[in-house]
């Protein structure tokens, strides 16, 4: 297959369309969707609208109380803030951090391969809450960080390294980096080695490759995995509660202390929707930006 | 060799699972699930309780392990199912009355439990069988503390600065201890509100779990701390050099309780635990375990490992029974302010 037929591929125009009767496949998917996904969130949405009472917990009405207190709130507008940062500075480090790698994973031509691949996604064999563990036991007062760097008298007292924001930061990275690299390099894939030949031949420098060839090129790949890393990061709970401490405020715990310690299930449910919509509506606006910057289709 | 016949029932099995209403099919005479803590209370429920009383009575026991939160908050969403969960669910006291006031538990009485009339009368709940209990105290490094505090104001003396850590999910237990410490008490946790702000500007340190706390007390990042005694006596055991004084502006009392849920698909196997629950051996292994006190006039602790986790009959005088109604219609003043102000 030629660079010309794979062009026309992707760009579906020599793509015969599927039979009209196909369409009954994404059925299943469809409505264990319904009814796993829409059929909660609008009993969620109902349940925002209700009032809460320390006794009888949840009284029936039909207001927007809860989401015009939560947005009054300075507490809850420093907590969005900083998830929103949070959610941002995570993306676009794990986006500078992935985008060598998944570089390098795209181009290699290995038999080696797929157990690059298989390495790259074995961080997501751990599970959550056991990788931030292993996290604590690195950043803890008298943790590997601590002993170490005591131990060569690098630091005369032991550095508070858990519980900040910079541990939230390195933990989230951690979690959502193979989101990214794997994103991105199955779309470098896709990009002809010839164009950055033809670039080369031209005289572009390597920097003017990747910025005027590559980067262009590999667009839809990093909108798509900066929006998947970017809704991950706006969810993080396990990381922001363990690294973070309870000092630290991320929507996620919020919305944890209001439904399970507050038994305050209404205001849990309207912060729920608050970052259900923050979310969506930057990863509109991102992805809009985005492909207007880069005429992503 | 699967035959048709093996394998359309295998499918008929699992269409029954998934279609909502039919009841999934359970050994209801044999089999009763267990809302519990994981961990050590759960391993002691297992090995004193399930295994010994249970076992041999054909009764299968199965955990549903998790923290207390997920538990209440499971109860409280399946209240309006006809077939709940669980059989049998435990709860602190606390806890226990926030689900109750939703008319969630059966009522318990002798006749189902007979080992009821052997429970300490002031423990006594009507839904709820109370299983082990604590008191919260003053837990202070004997190392690094040489004068120990007496009351709950002296956490808030400057030369502990920075070195008082608490625990992030007793929020209303150490509320509690600050209201105690500036005159309020079980029924006025208003006074908390200024001792918390003097308190965080003490560098307070919060962790997030009595877990993490028990590792800031042991390498020595903080000396003092609101804790249960029983946590402290477990504590001690592990090699943590821990005294404690029961404050003398009194101690609160936790209790752990054990209810059926109204909507239990094994009602008499969830009593036939409670009333296994409070077996006189069991309650004396739990104490010599966790440190958590019986709630049975029959189960006598040995002299030694009294001294260590019961109170003396001065401090049990001082023990203080929370006011469920108040801290339950404050509970979300305390939790905001704990979050917003506190911790903000």
């Amino acid at each position: 297959m030629t660079f010309a037929d794979t062009h026309r591929d992707t760009k579906g125009a020599n793509v015969k369309s599927a039979p009209s009767g196909m369409a009954l496949l994404v059925l299943p998917a469809c409505l264990l969707v319904l009814g796993l996904l829409i059929g909660p969130m609008l009993l969620m949405f109902r349940i925002s609208l209700n009032r809460f009472s320390p006794t009888q917990l949840m009284i029936e009405a039909f207001s927007f109380e809860n989401y015009a207190r939560a947005a009054a709130d300075p507490y809850y507008q420093e907590v969005i803030l900083t998830t929103l940062g949070m959610a941002l500075l995570c993306t676009a480090l794990t986006l500078i951090i992935a985008f060598p790698a998944a570089y390098w994973v795209g181009r290699l031509q290995s038999s080696w391969k797929s157990l690059v691949v298989i390495a790259t996604l074995f961080p997501l064999v751990v599970g959550n809450v056991v990788r931030s563990a292993g996290w604590m036991a690195l950043f803890t007062r008298d943790g590997l960080i601590n002993a170490v760097l005591l131990k060569v008298h690098v630091i005369s007292e032991p550095l508070t390294l858990m519980y900040t924001p910079k541990a939230v930061v390195f933990g989230i990275i951690a979690v959502v980096l193979p989101y990214m690299i794997l994103t991105i390099a199955s779309v470098i894939e896709s990009i002809p080695r010839d164009l950055e030949d033809a670039a080369a031949n031209l005289g572009a420098s390597a920097l003017q490759t990747f910025w005027r060839v590559i980067l262009p090129l590999s667009a839809p790949g990093v909108a798509a995995g900066s929006i998947l890393v970017f809704v991950l990061c706006m969810n993080t709970y396990a990381t922001a509660v363990l690294l973070g401490g309870p000092r630290f405020k991320m929507m996620a715990p919020a919305i944890f202390d209001q439904f399970v310690r507050g038994n305050n299930w209404p205001m849990g449910a309207a912060l729920a929707f608050m970052l259900l919509a923050l979310t969506m509506s930057f990863t509109i606006v991102g992805s809009i930006a985005f492909a207007r910057r880069y005429r992503v289709r | 060799m699967i035959s048709r016949r093996h394998l359309l029932s295998a499918g008929a099995g699992a269409a029954t699972m998934l279609v909502p209403g039919v009841p999934i099919a359970r050994a209801e005479s044999s089999q009763v699930v267990v809302g519990t803590w994981g961990g050590d209370y759960g391993q002691l429920l297992s090995d004193l309780i399930d295994k010994p009383l249970l076992a041999p009575k054909g009764v299968e026991v199965l955990q549903d392990v998790a923290n207390a939160d997920p538990r209440k908050t499971k109860l409280l969403a399946e209240r309006q199912s006809r077939r709940g969960s669980m059989d049998v669910a435990c709860l602190s006291d606390t806890d226990h009355y926030v689900v109750a006031t939703t008319n969630v538990f059966e009522a318990v009485d002798a006749a189902k439990i007979p080992r009821l009339d052997k429970v300490f009368p002031e423990l006594r709940t009507d839904t709820a069988i109370p299983h082990i209990y604590s008191a919260l105290v003053i837990l202070y490094n004997e190392n690094q503390v040489k004068t120990p505090p007496t009351s709950w104001a002296d956490l808030w003396d400057p030369k502990w600065r920075g070195r008082v850590g608490l625990a992030d999910i007793l929020y209303s237990w150490n509320t509690l201890a600050a209201a105690l410490a500036n005159g309020g008490g079980v029924s006025n946790l208003d006074p908390a509100e200024q001792k918390l702000m003097e308190l965080r500007s003490l560098d307070a340190k919060i962790y997030p779990s009595n877990e993490a706390l028990a590792a800031g007390l042991k390498s020595e990042e903080v000396w003092l701390t609101a804790m249960w005694l029983a946590r402290g006596f477990m504590w001690k055991k592990a090699g943590i050099p821990l005294s404690h004084v029961v404050p003398k502006e009194g101690a609160a009392s936790i209790v752990f309780e054990a209810s059926v849920p109204r909507n239990a698909r094994n009602k008499d196997g969830g009593f036939a635990y409670l009333d296994a629950m409070l077996d006189a051996k069991a309650q004396i292994a739990f104490a010599d375990k966790m440190g958590y006190v019986p709630t049975v006039s029959d189960a006598v602790l040995p002299e030694d490992l009294a001294k260590q986790v019961s109170l003396s009959e001065a401090d049990r005088a001082r023990l203080l029974k929370p006011d469920y109604k108040y801290q339950s219609e404050r509970s979300q003043r305390t939790l905001d302010f704990w979050n917003k102000q506190f911790k903000g």
